[in-house]
């Protein structure tokens, strides 16, 4: 359950940002991105949003979640192929020879704030 | 009105964990991360390499546990430096408590420092510490699935101990198929069957242990 400490993490780097920017205003929504591979799960970032956000700078925000899949690249047959879950063989020719890309990261993607 | 930022949302972990592995660079020490299970073995297999790299190596401890300081006082018993991270029910080290742990060591006597995390397969991949290596400590009696159940772990780890080999006439632990899951999640990960209990196995991986940090300094 270390979604707890993300969204700690989260909140502190909205800070940080809207400190950046000058920003004082109420923030609205928060646009995130979760990989499919991070190993985290967005409906527990959801309620631990839920749970720490209230009486901080992110009171009554909503939470939108993107959920980026990782790309399997094989080097037997070519093909790239979109996978929801980590692979060992290339789903179309079951070769070994494969690369799985993105799908790991965590990101703050955007702040929407209230116009002051 | 919308702030842009498309920034990592661990990116202050990260830049801590950073922060941790040139404070260590500058000080000479080699940072292992050590991840498995509760119960895999790890402060056995500590015991076991520490044991057999006697005279070789300054080594240090980091111990991250819930609660408690068993495994530290473990270390302190075999004269190795230790300082006990508590984490009061978090699932996983962070960069911020090696940070606070490593100003209670005196780095400058210390060659390999050995961190040993919260026995958890799932949370500890997502932390960097800061450290140089990560390995993988997974006992036989787990069983052979693991690698295909938690990859993130395995994926980003230098190295597997299989720990408990001499469990194995008991077990139905394939070494042939984790070995296979780990090669294709790791394909530089060398893998090493080791009993830290009755020596088996211990030489091999506490020597890759020391050519890497040989490779380190050298």
């Amino acid at each position: 359950m270390h979604e707890l400490s993300i969204v700690e993490a989260l909140i502190d780097q909205v800070q940080q940002e809207l400190d950046r920017a000058g920003q004082q205003g109420r923030v609205l929504q928060l646009d995130v991105s979760i990989g499919r591979l991070s190993g985290v799960h967005p409906e527990s970032v959801r309620f631990a949003f839920g749970l720490l956000t209230p009486g901080t700078i992110l009171d009554r925000a909503e939470i939108v979640i993107e959920e980026p899949k990782p790309v399997c690249h094989c080097h037997v047959c070519e093909a790239q192929v979109e996978i929801d879950d980590l692979v060992v063989q290339c789903p179309k020719c079951a070769a070994d020879e494969i690369t799985i890309e993105g799908g790991r990261d965590m990101l703050l993607q955007s702040i929407e704030i209230e116009e002051s | 009105m919308k702030i842009v930022a498309a920034k990592k949302i661990l990116k202050a972990n990260d830049q801590l964990a950073a922060e941790n592995r040139a404070e260590c660079d500058a000080a000479g020490v080699f940072a292992v991360n050590i991840v498995g299970s509760p119960g895999a073995g790890k402060t056995t297999l500590l015991e076991a390499l520490f044991a057999h790299l006697k005279g070789r190596i300054k080594p240090a401890v980091i111990e991250g546990d819930i609660a408690g300081s068993i495994d530290a006082d473990r270390m302190e018993k075999i004269g190795v430096p230790v300082v006990q991270i508590n984490t009061d029910g978090a699932c996983h080290l962070d960069a911020v408590m090696i940070a606070n742990a490593t100003k209670e060591l005196d780095l400058a006597g210390v060659d390999v420092l050995m961190i040993e995390n919260v026995g958890n397969l799932v949370c500890t991949a997502g932390f960097d510490l800061g450290e140089h290596l990560r390995i993988i400590v997974l006992s036989t009696s787990e069983g052979d699935d693991k690698a295909v159940k938690y990859p993130a772990i395995f994926q980003g780890s230098h190295a597997l101990f299989i720990t408990k080999i001499d469990l194995l006439p008991h077990l139905n632990f394939n070494v042939e198929r984790i070995t296979a899951d780990m090669k294709r999640l790791a394909p530089e990960a060398p893998v090493f069957q080791v009993s830290a209990l009755h020596g088996d196995g211990v030489p091999a991986a506490a020597e890759w242990l020391a050519e890497r940090l040989a490779k380190k300094h050298g």
